[in-house]
């Protein structure tokens, strides 16, 4: 099976699981004759058609394959490791607070993206860290009036 | 109309509003000009700035960024080749061969002044139709404005990407993320999935950053590690040339500028095709109409001005969509959109009429940010050129944090930047399967209207047929159906084309 079919797949078995969540909702009374699962159905019904022909589209070979030329390498590796930051970094951030959080994310995620190598990549990443939080802080909490959020445990 | 304009003008030159609108077309003119930084991106980094402003700061500095970055990408198209932004590659053609031929100075101010009046034809354009267009639909029953969305959805979904099935599959995804939180008619909970914050719905905006910044970010991530492509910015050429002799010279071609300034306002006007392609298809043009087809790609004054004017032209036309109908034509007015509906304004027909000081001052903003494009180039232009060197180790991360701000200054929750995760990570995911995110942002932005429209139309009359019957409504549904039958014509003949061709030949 083809990439076409594994996302068909998918997302077929993502609105059949919908659609079947939809059946406990109230249904349609004398006062409103649309209950609150008829819409739902009609774009689960659809995006449940459209994904099961992605998948027979793909089985039948209809579309024509056409071998993608040699790309240059992907660094999937490293694209894994970036979401795990921004992961990390929106985990921790209710707990570390805007702050701390945010400067350490800067940091991690300059140095996970080009690795310094002598003293004063180091010290550019050290700067870039320091001020984009402050700047970031500064202009939304003083100016904008944005409240970021503080740490639970840091309460900073 | 004109005393409206021109109080908007007056109200928009108070330093209040000057100063974002200078700050967002400068912020602009930067992202444009920064390769590998959209129109879009800029867009998405300078939201949560605006969050606290009035509402007319802000789409003001929306604005600027919208004008800015429209013609900030021709800098480096001319200077290094390197579009700025993707409405900038018909640019490079003719922009970086004049450049090359001894003429910087020419090419830029070239592109500066032909996106100056380009864009204010689309301007003119934008003043003139918005207004009665918003009163042909202020006629529209909820059946019209369902078809009308359905058809912005059926167009994007054909029109983007290889697969329609794909386009369509994307943006009926959209669709299903606006069903979930509380039905419209009685409120009641559906699709929460057990999550409590979902009751509320999900909001747009965490969706669109992710989905769209993500997709982008992680894209750039792909291509990083081995080599790191810090371009190294030579000697900075020298940009002065006599103003009069360039305006002159657009001015001399006075058919191509208003056709090229047509099609871009055209292409405008239709959701999600985009400033590339008004470029692309205005450059094309200006190729066919030429005496001396031969002479562009070698440094013709028509190439540029036909690009650039036409990428100008086209935010005129694509505000023109999002002011008379509500509908976003592509990231950076889906996002003027949200920020309307943080200020609890609401868009669509009534707009113009019932917020006429904003929308007037939308329009004034739109004018005045041409003048500032201008002044900032003329001092700057030649400076840009050294962002380049900034790494995108640097701008990725920052990048991020904004939008993390972005979306939790939204109601000051976390709950939302657990949305934008989540969506970029299945944003990432959609695109390396191969879908379009164009349909799927359109769907989750006019979702809940779809659907009120929908509902609102059966309670009036239970006859379904009435979708058909009733003239606009129906047109607009056939109209609907032939874009996807147009959009499955042309995948055919395209494909068909592709097997005659060489093996393995496929533009990619």
């Amino acid at each position: 099976m083809g990439r076409d079919g594994i996302a068909g797949l998918v997302c077929l078995v993502t609105s059949l699981a919908l659609f079947a969540a939809t059946i406990g909702l109230p249904e349609a009374s004398l006062l409103v004759p649309v209950g609150p699962g008829f819409y739902p159905r009609i774009i689960l019904g659809i995006t449940a058609a459209l994904s099961a022909a992605l998948v027979i589209i793909d089985f039948t070979g209809r579309a024509t394959r056409l071998e993608a030329p040699a790309a240059a390498p992907k660094n999937y590796r490293l694209v894994l490791v970036s979401f795990a930051i921004v992961g990390v970094y929106v985990a921790l951030l209710p707990w570390l607070g805007f702050r701390i959080a945010t400067l350490v994310f800067v940091l991690v995620m300059q140095v996970a993206l080009e690795p310094p190598r002598s003293r004063n990549s180091w010290l550019r990443v050290l700067i870039v860290a320091v001020v984009t939080t402050l700047i970031t802080y500064f202009v939304f909490e003083r100016y904008l009036s944005v409240l970021l959020p503080r740490g639970r445990w840091t309460d900073f | 109309m004109y005393d409206l304009l021109f109080s908007g003008i007056a109200n928009i030159v108070q330093i209040k509003y000057l100063l974002p609108l200078f700050l967002g077309t400068f912020i602009g003119v930067l992202g444009g000009a920064l390769p590998g930084v959209t129109i879009a991106m800029t867009i998405i980094v300078v939201l949560p700035f605006t969050f606290s402003l009035d509402p007319l700061q802000g789409l003001a500095a929306m604005t600027g960024v919208y004008v800015g970055g429209s013609a900030g990408g021709l800098i480096t198209a001319c200077l290094l080749g390197i579009p700025g932004t993707p409405s900038a590659i018909a640019t490079t053609f003719d922009g970086f061969p004049m450049v090359r031929n001894g003429e910087p100075g020419r090419a830029v101010w070239l592109g500066i002044w032909a996106s100056f009046f380009g864009g204010l034809l689309g301007g003119v354009f934008l003043i003139a139709a918005t207004g009665p267009l918003a009163a042909i639909a202020l006629e529209f029953g909820p059946w019209e404005f369902f078809a009308l969305f359905v058809f912005a959805l059926s167009m994007v979904a054909g029109l983007t990407g290889g697969s329609i099935t794909k386009g369509l599959l994307s943006g009926a995804l959209g669709l299903v993320v606006t069903v979930m939180g509380s039905d419209p008619v009685m409120g009641a909970p559906r699709l929460t999935l057990g999550v409590g914050f979902l009751e509320g719905g999900i909001n747009f905006l965490p969706v669109l950053i992710g989905v769209f910044a993500f997709s982008q970010l992680m894209s750039d991530i792909e291509k990083m590690g081995d080599a790191q492509q810090g371009q190294a910015a030579g000697p900075i050429p020298k940009l002065v040339v006599s103003h009069l002799k360039i305006i002159g010279e657009i001015i001399a071609r006075p058919f191509l500028l208003l056709w090229t300034s047509f099609i871009g306002v055209l292409i405008g006007v239709l959701p999600a095709i985009g400033g590339s392609a008004a470029s692309m298809l205005a450059y094309d043009q200006a190729k066919k109409f030429s005496r001396h087809p031969e002479r562009f790609g070698t440094g013709a004054p028509e190439g540029i001005i036909a690009s650039e004017s036409s990428n100008n032209a086209n935010v005129g036309g694509s505000l023109v969509t999002i002011m008379a109908f509500g509908i976003p034509g592509d990231i950076v007015t889906a996002v003027m959109l949200g920020a309307m509906t943080i200020h609890g304004i609401q868009s669509g027909p009534l707009f113009i009429s019932q917020q006429s000081t904003l929308a007037y001052g939308i329009f004034a903003a739109y004018i005045v940010s041409h003048f500032l494009m201008v002044i900032i180039m003329a001092l700057g232009a030649r400076y840009m050129l050294r962002l380049t060197t900034v790494p995108k180790s640097v701008l990725i991360p920052v990048v991020l944090v904004l939008s993390v701000v972005g979306a939790y200054a939204l109601n000051n929750t976390m709950a939302n930047v657990y949305v934008l995760l989540v969506f970029g990570v299945l944003g990432y995911l959609l695109v390396k399967f191969g879908f379009p995110l164009a349909p799927l942002i359109l769907g989750v932005i006019l979702g809940d209207q779809i659907e009120i429209n929908l509902i609102r139309s059966i309670m009036t009359d239970n006859n379904l047929w009435l979708f058909l019957t009733r003239p606009i409504s129906g047109g607009l549904i056939v109209m609907s159906v032939a874009s996807v039958v147009f959009a499955l014509w042309q995948h055919r003949r395209h494909q068909k084309r592709n097997r005659h061709s060489t093996d393995g030949d496929a533009d990619f």
